[in-house]
């Protein structure tokens, strides 16, 4: 965990102690959420996605389809993905599967964020707006900060949080319609270098115990593999598949073998 | 297997094919899984095994798209050589671990990495 999120836990802890009521209402808890999300996850997002504008433009798109792309599908990679397959001449067709076989990690990353914003039971609606925000940063800054929290507080906090680094993402793409010709190359490739190395730093920081290690080896072992064995279009699914499948036995037994010395003691 | 040629509506919808591209064939492909997580991700428990799981396949796809964009990027950054995008993520991680976390110092050093790694190739 980063000494950023570590302070920002120890306000809300201290937070807690001083507010004599207990119960924080839905808009305190958004306003937390968006406030914790004004830092590095808005401006990185902002840095990343800033390229955005700049590939609609070349294009020949408006800027507010640059802007709708990042509301709407709010996933860099496939931002990238459909304007520069546009600009390569792809057929639409094969863009869209490009597009569908490059967010299947969105399946297992909301189905494994849900389960924290569920409790206590919420109208289907509210979580379908909540996976809306489901992208890497907040997907990852989410499994880290929910958990420590009061499970009826975590849907406001993260509501607040995803749509604060949303808004920032989706207006820096549209500003970067306008600016991102005036880049020297040099620069350009820095930009382009935030995303991986954002999301690098967050994973390797998010580590706590070694078994949440063994999914990220495997998949950086897998992903050269797995493109030359299974070609580009299905080299990420078939790595994130393998991967956390082989890591999930792993910690499997790790976690049965700590329960069995346990369980000599008579409280379990 | 088209069943029908999308590109044959540019003409009709003007102006608003750009947006129509974005939601036909950006929205719909990537909003379909979330949609579909909601379903499948609401009756778990956050202690189930199925849980586990699927934490460990989203932990390990998210890593295959970071170590793509490394590996085969594209645009400006494909302009940089592998050793040298590699080097720079090392350096940030490195010096995130070094002073007790903190992504803000690892984000300056990598950026600063990668800069002086496109200077000087």
């Amino acid at each position: 965990m980063s000494s950023e999120t570590t302070s920002s836990n120890e306000n809300a802890g201290g937070d807690v102690s001083v507010d004599p009521s207990p119960q924080k209402s839905f808009r305190q808890l958004v306003l937390r959420g968006a406030r914790d999300a004004i830092s590095l996850p808005s401006i990185t997002i902002c840095l990343s996605l800033v390229g955005v504008g700049g590939l609609a433009r070349d294009i020949g798109y408006p800027m507010m389809a640059a802007v709708l792309s990042s509301a709407l599908m709010w996933a860099g990679p496939a931002q990238v993905l459909l304007f520069g397959s546009v600009a390569a001449g792809a057929a639409f067709s094969a863009i869209a599967i490009a597009i569908l076989f490059s967010s299947l990690r969105f399946l297992p990353m909301t189905i494994s964020i849900v389960p924290l914003l569920n409790n206590p039971k919420r109208p289907l609606w509210q979580l379908l707006l909540a996976a809306h925000l489901v992208s890497i940063t907040n997907w990852v800054e989410g499994m880290k900060r929910l958990p420590n929290m009061p499970s009826e507080e975590r849907f406001a906090y993260f509501c607040g949080f995803g749509t604060m680094v949303l808004l920032a993402g989706t207006i820096s793409s549209g500003v970067g319609y306008f600016l991102i010709g005036a880049f020297p190359p040099s620069l350009a490739a820095a930009l382009l270098f935030t995303t991986p190395l954002f999301f690098s730093l967050n994973i390797i920081a998010a580590i706590r115990v070694w078994p949440d290690l063994l999914p990220v080896v495997f998949a950086i072992i897998l992903t050269p593999i797995a493109t030359w064995l299974v070609g580009k279009d299905y080299d990420l699914v078939a790595a994130g598949l393998v991967g956390g499948t082989a890591a999930y036995v792993i910690e499997r037994q790790y976690r049965k073998r700590r329960l069995k010395s346990l369980g000599r003691e008579p409280s379990v | 297997m088209d069943i029908f040629n999308f590109a044959s509506l540019q003409p009709l919808t003007g102006a608003f094919w750009p947006y129509l591209v974005v939601i036909v064939i950006g929205f719909l492909p990537t909003e379909i899984w979330r949609t579909l997580g909601v379903f499948l991700g609401k009756g778990l428990n956050e202690d189930s095994e199925i849980f586990q799981w699927v934490r460990m396949i989203a932990a390990g796809l998210v890593t295959a798209v970071v170590a793509k964009l490394l590996l085969s990027p594209n645009g400006a950054l494909a302009t940089l050589p592998l050793w040298g995008r590699l080097a720079a993520i090392v350096i940030g991680v490195g010096v995130m671990l070094f002073f007790k976390r903190s992504i803000l110092l690892g984000l300056f050093a990598g950026e600063v990495a990668i800069i002086m790694i496109g200077a000087l190739t």
